[in-house]
């Protein structure tokens, strides 16, 4: 019904070609959602003003609550809402079991799977399944905010994910249905955020100290080229050992008798606060109620720092590390970058700030960085600012190795080679007529396979058969510049390509993935039909709405009353069924009063048309 | 997508004379151009072909930086390059001085460890390898210019053996610091 309603001239340009790109930053504890508008990254908040929106999954059955409303059943449903997912990203059934300790959740493994889920009111849903709820809520907020849709997204991961993490998160922005333009390290957005700000040259530490981990980077920044020069870190230690030091000190201070699991939660969240307290303040008063008794305390802030300056050693000593493999000393450094909120503790910003011997730059919130780093990366890789040159060079955070005779790793690739990078190796065979190996990679440091992480193991088939000795396989291992790896494999003498299976130690096969994403289709399908039956509804109303306008308006001047109660008679038709009546009923509907308005609306127009030419001069009328 | 010729050699694809010697900052700047046009990030929307080919190409600038940029695996390659024959890794050195040089020297690092000043020791032998690589690579350069390509080879395990070591103190140096 677009002709009731006469448009301005040049109201109808086509858009810009502008591709609307996001960073979202999917933490352990919090996430955020960030894009670029007019040339600045913003964090994109929720109705109420909220960026962070944290990692928090509620099943109730029939429907999922993704952020704060999920947090807030976490005490009252603990067994259904799922929180920091991301430890379990890229995780087998050994390392959820550590877990088990931790969370309250119940773990199931499928047959034929190697993926633990978790088992819910809703159904069992393993960490991918579980984040892709949380980048869905992020998407959505997006959307909204920037009433379009999304063309591509990065999203950031610690530096020191393995491949198995990673593809883990890759998995979940699929099933999100994001078309994913990169996966980003972390710290290397946070360079980017500060990066482009200040125009910087040389060479930076990002130092990144979040909830349960840590991460230093390394990096050479020279006409907008970031190029990491080495990573490190520990994926065990955060600010979340702070609250556990402070809070083995409390239940030093005074007999608690048996802790339980609900009052070691209640001494860790009093620790939390006055960790919190302590960032401005000299001193935090401590309360504990437990089992009608209360114990007081306070702590001193010089007393806080003696328990953590420990923790913050071992930080420092992963610096020492990753100065060392990028081959500078501490004093090349020209700016040290703080990320994570644990980076707030005044201790932590002095500790570091004496051994780079300079100020760290806070300026950027610690939480938002990541996102907006990521948010200036999706823009530049959208094509919206071809003149700007900006390059993300990156390492692999991990060496990649084979197993060897006797459970050795062989490194293939060593850690903090760039990414993306390629190596091949020959083998030949060993038994006659021989026509498939096995390849088990593996990454991590260590000198012995079973101390490093198990990725896959590669089966390759279809060899020629041959003599012992006489086939020569190259096979080549590729890392991509996500960081993730694939494996290809040839026999030379005859040029045939191996088939090859991969059976990911802890991921998800391609198999699962395919029947969640068609389980997630057919929701899509659900819910695209339900949006469409809402657009419908929306454009109805639009048109009864205009065509009640324009009858008040020009109705018993234009129109004969006959005329008149024709039109009435199809709105009255639609209004009655707008709630009730299908897609393509409402269709038929709109149809329907658009046919009888023809003639309406086309004397509307000649009466428009006259009255713009009133008064006018012809020669005053551009024709 | 442009695809380079891949039958260059990395002197070649980063417009570098083929010499031991080498400006590393034109090597850098190089190696940022290169992936400036074939990086991965550069063909987000591309095709599938151009997506894998901008992989396989961003690889090979890699491998090649990686090479060039190392003293060890440049002057091996430099060899490689005019055709001598590269023993592999595992093969010993006949040369029993270099080799009695190579024991003491090691030696000389784990003593270190029980040294009064271990820091200030460790420092002077980082003095004395840097030194003594520094001469093994004249001695690579004019061996090499000399077409002596097997004595070159000789030089070049040297400054393998030497790079070893100062990798070995230097891991010892952070394990003292960090105490």
């Amino acid at each position: 019904m677009a002709l009731l309603q006469i448009s301005e001239p040049g109201e109808s340009n086509a858009p810009h070609q502008h591709r609307n790109s996001i960073g979202i930053d999917l933490g352990t504890t919090n996430s955020l959602v960030a894009t670029v508008r007019s040339g600045e990254a913003v964090c994109l908040a929720d109705e109420e003003g909220r960026s962070l929106l944290p990692s928090v999954v509620h099943f109730g059955g029939t429907g999922t609550l993704v952020g704060s409303q999920a947090l807030e059943l976490q005490s009252s449903d603990p067994l259904n809402t799922i929180s920091s997912i991301k430890r379990m990203m890229g995780r087998g059934r050994e390392d959820v079991s550590q877990l088990g300790n931790v969370v309250p959740y119940e773990f199931v493994v499928n047959a034929g799977s190697n993926v633990p889920r978790i088992h819910t009111r809703s159904g069992d849903f393993s960490a991918v399944e579980i984040s892709s709820e949380i980048l869905k809520a992020l998407h959505d907020r997006a959307v909204q905010s920037t009433g379009r849709d999304i063309d591509g997204v990065v999203i950031t991961v610690p530096a020191y994910f393995d491949d198995a993490q990673r593809q883990a998160t890759r998995d979940a922005a699929t099933l999100a249905g994001l078309n994913l333009f990169r996966l980003l390290n972390e710290p290397t957005a946070a360079a980017v955020a500060y990066g482009l700000d200040q125009n910087a040259e040389g060479l930076i530490a990002v130092y990144d100290l979040g909830g349960g981990t840590f991460d230093i980077s390394i990096l050479r920044l020279n006409k907008g080229v970031f190029e990491v020069l080495a990573t490190g870190g520990d994926s065990s230690l955060g600010g979340d050992d702070m609250d556990h030091a402070l809070g083995e000190w409390i239940i030093e201070q005074d007999g608690f008798g048996d802790i339980n699991t609900g009052l070691a939660r209640r001494i860790l969240f009093a620790a939390r606060d006055a960790k919190e307290v302590l960032t401005d303040a000299n001193s935090a008063e401590i309360v504990i109620d437990h089992q009608q008794q209360r114990w007081q305390g306070r702590i001193d802030r010089d007393q806080f720092e003696a328990l953590i300056q420990p923790l913050l050693k071992k930080t420092l000593s992963a610096c020492r590390r990753a100065l060392r493999d990028a081959g500078i000393s501490k004093h090349d450094i020209g700016e040290v970058v703080m990320v994570g909120g644990s980076t707030r503790v005044p201790l932590v910003q002095a500790m570091v700030g004496e051994f780079f011997s300079r100020e760290p730059m806070c300026d950027l919130d610690p939480d938002q960085v990541v996102a907006m780093g990521a948010a200036i990366q999706a823009d530049i890789l959208a094509g919206n600012k071809p003149e700007n040159d900006m390059l993300l060079l990156d390492v692999l955070p991990l060496s990649l190795g084979i197993e060897t005779m006797g459970g050795l790793s062989e490194k293939i690739i060593q850690r903090n080679s760039s990414i993306p990078v390629t190596r091949a190796q020959e083998f030949t065979t060993f038994k006659d007529g021989q026509t498939a190996m096995s390849i088990h990679v593996v990454q991590g440091e260590r000198e012995l396979v079973s101390d490093c992480r198990s990725l896959a193991h590669f089966e390759l088939r279809g060899f020629p058969p041959m003599n012992a000795g006489a086939a020569r396989i190259r096979v080549t291992y590729q890392v991509d510049a996500d960081g993730l790896m694939s494996v290809s494999a040839e026999e030379l003498t005859s040029g045939i390509t191996a088939d090859i299976i991969v059976k990911p130690s802890y991921g998800l096969t391609d198999v699962e993935i395919e029947s969640m994403l068609r389980a997630s289709m057919d929701h899509a399908r659900e819910d695209i039909i339900l949006r469409l039956l809402k657009e419908q509804q929306v454009e109805a109303s639009r048109v009864i709405e205009a065509i009640d306008a324009a009858l008040a308006q020009d109705g018993e001047s234009l129109l004969s009353e006959s005329e008149i109660a024709q039109i009435r008679e199809h709105r009255d038709a639609l209004e009655a069924v707008i709630d009730t009546a299908s897609v393509e009923e409402l269709k038929r509907l709109i149809k329907a009063i658009e046919d009888a308005s023809e003639a309406y609306v086309a004397r509307r127009m000649n009466a428009s048309v006259k009255q713009a030419l009133a008064g006018k001069q012809i020669d005053e009328v551009d024709v | 997508m442009q695809s380079p010729d891949f039958s260059q050699n990395y002197f070649e694809l980063f417009g570098l004379d083929p010499v031991f010697e080498l400006d590393s900052r034109r090597l850098q700047a190089e190696q940022q151009r290169l992936q400036a046009t074939y990086h991965p990030d550069r063909y987000i929307s591309a095709d599938e072909r151009d997506k894998r080919l901008s992989t396989q190409v961003a690889s090979w600038v890699n491998q090649a930086y990686e090479t060039l940029q190392d003293p060890v695996k440049r002057s091996r390659y430099l060899l490689e390059i005019s055709g001598a024959t590269i023993p592999d890794d595992s093969s010993t050195t006949s040369d029993a001085e270099f080799l009695m040089e190579q024991i003491e020297l090691r030696e000389e690092v784990e003593a270190c460890r029980h040294s009064d000043e271990p820091l200030q020791q460790c420092e002077q032998i980082e003095t004395r390898l840097g030194q003594r690589a520094d001469q093994l690579a004249a001695e690579f350069v004019s061996y090499f210019e000399a077409g002596e390509l097997d004595t070159a080879m000789s030089s070049s395990r040297k400054m393998q053996f030497i790079q070893r070591i100062q990798q070995q103190l230097s891991e010892l140096q952070f394990e003292l610091e960090d105490n």
